[in-house]
């Protein structure tokens, strides 16, 4: 459920690297987690400072006006602490054998960790996003998922797509950014969550108030139902609790890239109007209006990739 | 119980500043070790007994007037009341000239330190600060450094500073005993046979040794120091407060405003740990070091930094964006001036904070309560408000509507600003300044150049400040404020704007330009105010990090028997 919270998809996948073959490239021999590394240490990132805007070399995300960050790691493998912590007297009774090695887990090969949190569109929003990925920048993920098994078969849009999904696993924690406020969230009311138990205690000592039912089996009941009821509560609960957060009002890349642009626009026409007349002030507002056109996010607004605020 | 500190064991200047103590004049010299270390060693051995420790000494001065020509101090209120000093004999007598000590990594490792201690120093200070240029925004002001910091490597790695305090003759020149201990450190540097050398090269003119000096004026028994600095403002107020810093009395008073703030609003001493290495620190633990840990023990860092100021450009820009200020709300030039450096720094030109005076009406005021509180010898009233100086919160200005969110004071000191619960309406249910606890340094340092040296008072030329900055955790403390409250601004949404006086302006274009927002309360019908085009104020011109070793570990460093197993 969380792939697709707060109006985004957080898209995780976890990519086997090959780990059974010797790379040839360029004159060198090496691993393919080695090449895929170089791949990415060498893939270009997105312009997150001033000078770095004058270099120009963006990161192929870039490209795409739905992607808001894009993560890569490598993971070689899970971390071992040593033995598990046990209790002396516990290990004595049971007769453990500390000189036996404890049992730890690793990886059969490494593994591409890839996090993308884009704007989601139509009814797959993964396959479809996977599926202009590859339109938008074939080269580059070719050089990084190229050594990873399953890559061989990779032609197209469809088929990169057909090799990534199934490496996808479920994002557990999402991270939201674009709330400004508190998100429109409704608690079950008071009387729903009252109304389960009470009612799964309340009708069975009625019947036995009534005759219906004798009071030794309406008390058993008033305690079966009541505790059915809590049940009831908790799965209303977590029914809702599984909901994703509601999407954040003009939150898409492309809303937030016109906000960054507009802010920074007002801050210099504000600090051009500093003791400007009112009709003076007024008609600059006038000419930003038509100059920075607020409410269309298609232009002029900020490139993609340009951090800058 | 409070923290009782050895204070025969420790430097001075790190417990309290030599410029508060009578010591206006200065001079810092770098030095470098070769060959063996030998040489090293016994220079550090015949300077050792001419160290001045944090003892207490006889003052000729202690009897000091209670009224005094600058702000009122909580020390003189204390006095005043006859109460104890630190606990225990005074036996020194006050020095005319102090003489300090402090190494480089580098400079212990040709001492002689064993690798075993070496390697339980931290890796701030291994890199030394022109490693770290890029984290503390350095990087474009690389090539202005002086000749000493451009050569420091090699052969000419500066391994020393020896720091020499003076007092003042009635004339503005130091004590003649300060010539003499020059002459001394220079025959010592001779008699080595090339194997410690004094480094030429601090500031353009090539000199041996940094002169240091606090800004003057006329008093009445001749020139007097001041705390300005050459932007003309006043320096050194709100240096925090530790625990066994100062005798308890004293430290009742000065904790306020000056220590931490703790959730139920009122102040408590920070603790030593974050001062002085080797003992418990804001995190209740004492923090890993060198070993063995008698080395650590009452030393300390300190961050050496030369701040050229740019007087021009300062006088310049307050002076236009003094026009526009003045023109958009009727008040004249002069008014506007003096409230825009005060927006700028978070403090009146004379430290009168913001928070104790928002206006300017209300500046004249209090300056006018403290003159007539002086003339009538109030002490209960001046003791009211030298506390007024330090004593005050961010709590009821949140939107930096008094004090902007991004001046220079409230960047480095935030004190319940970032408090998680500050809007609370319950005061007392906040964390206080626990999240600041652990940035706090010590500044210590003068004033170099201007005028009376030789400094131009336009932007060329030799005029700034000597900063000093004392932590026993330079990246946690002074590298953190200096990154990321001075030279950024997420934490007080100020976004990429760094801080208006000492920070990083460069001229990239519109959309980076470093800005400061005065705000204004909503609905008072007046319009904020933006400081835009900010020029570049403060060009650090070279440093390094030392380590300021206590007497036990300066022992243990110039006799070459550290025992680190």
């Amino acid at each position: 459920m969380p792939n697709l919270d707060g109006g985004h998809y957080f898209f995780t996948a976890i990519v086997p690297i090959k780990n059974d073959v010797i790379v040839e490239h360029e004159g060198l021999r090496s691993s393919p987690v080695h090449m895929v590394r170089e791949a990415l240490e060498t893939l270009p990132t997105a312009l997150q400072s001033p000078e770095a805007v004058k270099v120009g070399i963006q990161s192929p995300f870039a490209r795409s006006s739905r992607t808001h960050f894009a993560r890569f790691v490598v993971l070689d493998q899970p971390f071992f602490n040593g033995r598990d912590h046990s209790d002396a007297v516990s290990d004595a009774v049971h007769q453990t054998d500390l000189l036996i090695p404890q049992a730890n887990d690793v990886l059969a090969c490494p593994y591409l960790l890839v996090m993308i949190d884009f704007d989601p569109e139509g009814p797959d929003p993964a396959r479809r996003y996977c599926e202009e990925l590859w339109g938008l920048m074939p080269r580059e993920l070719e050089a990084v998922f190229r050594f990873c098994y399953g890559f061989r078969e990779v032609r197209d849009g469809k088929s990169f797509a057909d090799f990534l999904l199934p490496c996808q696993v479920e994002t557990t924690m999402p991270f939201n950014d674009y709330w400004i406020g508190k998100p429109p969230l409704s608690s079950p009311s008071r009387w729903l969550v009252i109304a389960p138990p009470a009612l799964g205690v309340a009708l069975p000592l009625l019947a036995a108030l009534f005759h219906l039912v004798r009071w030794p089996t309406g008390l058993v009941l008033a305690l079966v139902l009541g505790l059915a009821g809590v049940a009831v509560d908790y799965w209303i609960v977590m029914r809702r609790g599984a909901r994703p957060l509601p999407a954040a009002p003009d939150a898409t890349l492309r809303h937030v890239l016109k906000a960054l642009y507009l802010q920074q626009a007002f801050t210099r026409f504000a600090i051009a109007q500093q003791g400007a007349t009112l009709p003076a002030r007024g008609a600059a507002f006038r000419q930003f209006l038509a100059t920075h056109r607020p409410a269309d996010i298609a232009g002029p607004t900020q490139a993609p990739g340009v951090i800058g605020s | 119980m409070t923290t009782l500190l050895d204070l025969a064991d420790i430097q001075g200047g790190i417990l309290r500043a030599y410029g508060r103590q009578g010591f206006p004049k200065a001079r810092a010299f770098f030095l470098t070790v070769r060959g063996d270390g030998r040489e090293g060693r016994a220079f550090v051995e015949r300077l050792r007994p001419l160290v001045t420790t944090a003892a207490r000494w006889k003052d000729p001065e202690r009897g000091e007037a209670l009224v005094r020509r600058r702000a009122p101090r909580l020390k003189d209120v204390a006095r005043a009341e006859g109460e104890a000093d630190y606990p225990g004999e005074v036996t020194l007598v006050k020095p005319k000239v102090t003489l300090n000590l402090a190494f480089t990594f580098y400079g212990l490792l040709a001492l002689g330190v064993p690798v075993r201690t070496l390697r339980g120093m931290p890796d701030e200070f291994i890199d030394g600060m022109a490693q770290r240029a890029e984290i503390l925004g350095d990087d474009p002001f690389r090539d202005k450094r002086d000749p000493v910091w451009r050569d420091s490597s090699g052969e000419n790695r500066v391994h020393i500073v020896v720091m020499l305090n003076a007092q003042m003759e009635a004339d503005g020149t130091p004590v003649a005993e300060l010539e003499a201990e020059t002459q001394r450190l220079r025959d010592l540097c001779g008699a080595s046979g090339g194997q410690v050398v004094l480094l030429a090269g601090t500031g353009p003119d090539g000199a041996d040794f940094q002169e240091m000096s606090a800004v003057l004026s006329p008093g009445e028994h001749g020139l007097a120091a001041t705390n300005k600095e050459h932007f003309g403002l006043s320096d050194g107020f709100g240096d925090p407060v530790f625990e066994g810093q100062f005798p308890p009395a004293l430290e009742a008073l000065r904790v306020i405003g000056g220590g931490k703030l703790l959730p139920d609003q009122t102040w408590a001493p920070l603790a030593t740990g974050e001062f002085l290495l080797g003992y418990p620190d804001e995190a209740q633990e004492v923090p890993g070091a060198a070993m063995p840990i008698e080395f650590s023990r009452n030393g300390t860092f300190m961050a050496y930094r030369k701040l050229h100021e740019n007087v021009e450009s300062f006088a310049t820009y307050i002076r236009q964006q003094g026009a526009r200020y003045a023109a958009i709300h009727g008040i004249p030039q002069a008014e506007a001036e003096a409230t825009l450096r005060a927006k700028l720094v978070g403090r009146w030109e004379d430290g009168i904070p913001l928070q104790a005076a928002p206006t300017h009406a209300d500046w004249l005021a209090f300056q006018a309560e403290l003159a007539k509180a002086k003339a009538a010898r109030d002490k209960p009233k001046l003791a009211a408000l030298a506390l007024r100086y330090t004593d005050f919160t961010y709590r009821d200005d949140l939107s930096g509507t008094t004090c902007p969110v991004a001046a220079h004071m409230r960047r480095a000191n935030p004190r319940d600003m970032l408090d998680p619960h500050v809007t609370d309406p319950d005061p007392k249910a906040g964390d206080g300044s626990a999240l600041v606890n652990r940035r706090r340094i010590l500044r210590r340092g003068l004033p170099y150049g201007g005028p009376s040296q030789g400094g131009s008072g336009r932007d060329s030329g030799e005029q700034g400040i000597i900063f000093l900055a004392i932590c026993t955790n330079l990246f946690r403390q002074f590298e953190f404020v200096q990154q990321q409250w001075m030279q950024y601004g997420l934490d007080f949404n100020a976004g990429s704007d760094t801080c208006p006086l000492i920070g990083n302006h460069p001229k990239g274009g519109s959309h980076h330009d470093p800005k400061l927002v005065i705000a204004v309360e909503p609905g008072s019908g007046q319009r904020p105010y933006i400081c835009n085009d900010l020029p570049q104020l403060v060009e650090p011109r070279g440093g390094d990090y030392f380590f300021v070793p206590s007497m036990t570990a300066l022992r243990l460093i110039g006799t070459g028997i550290t025992d680190p197993t």
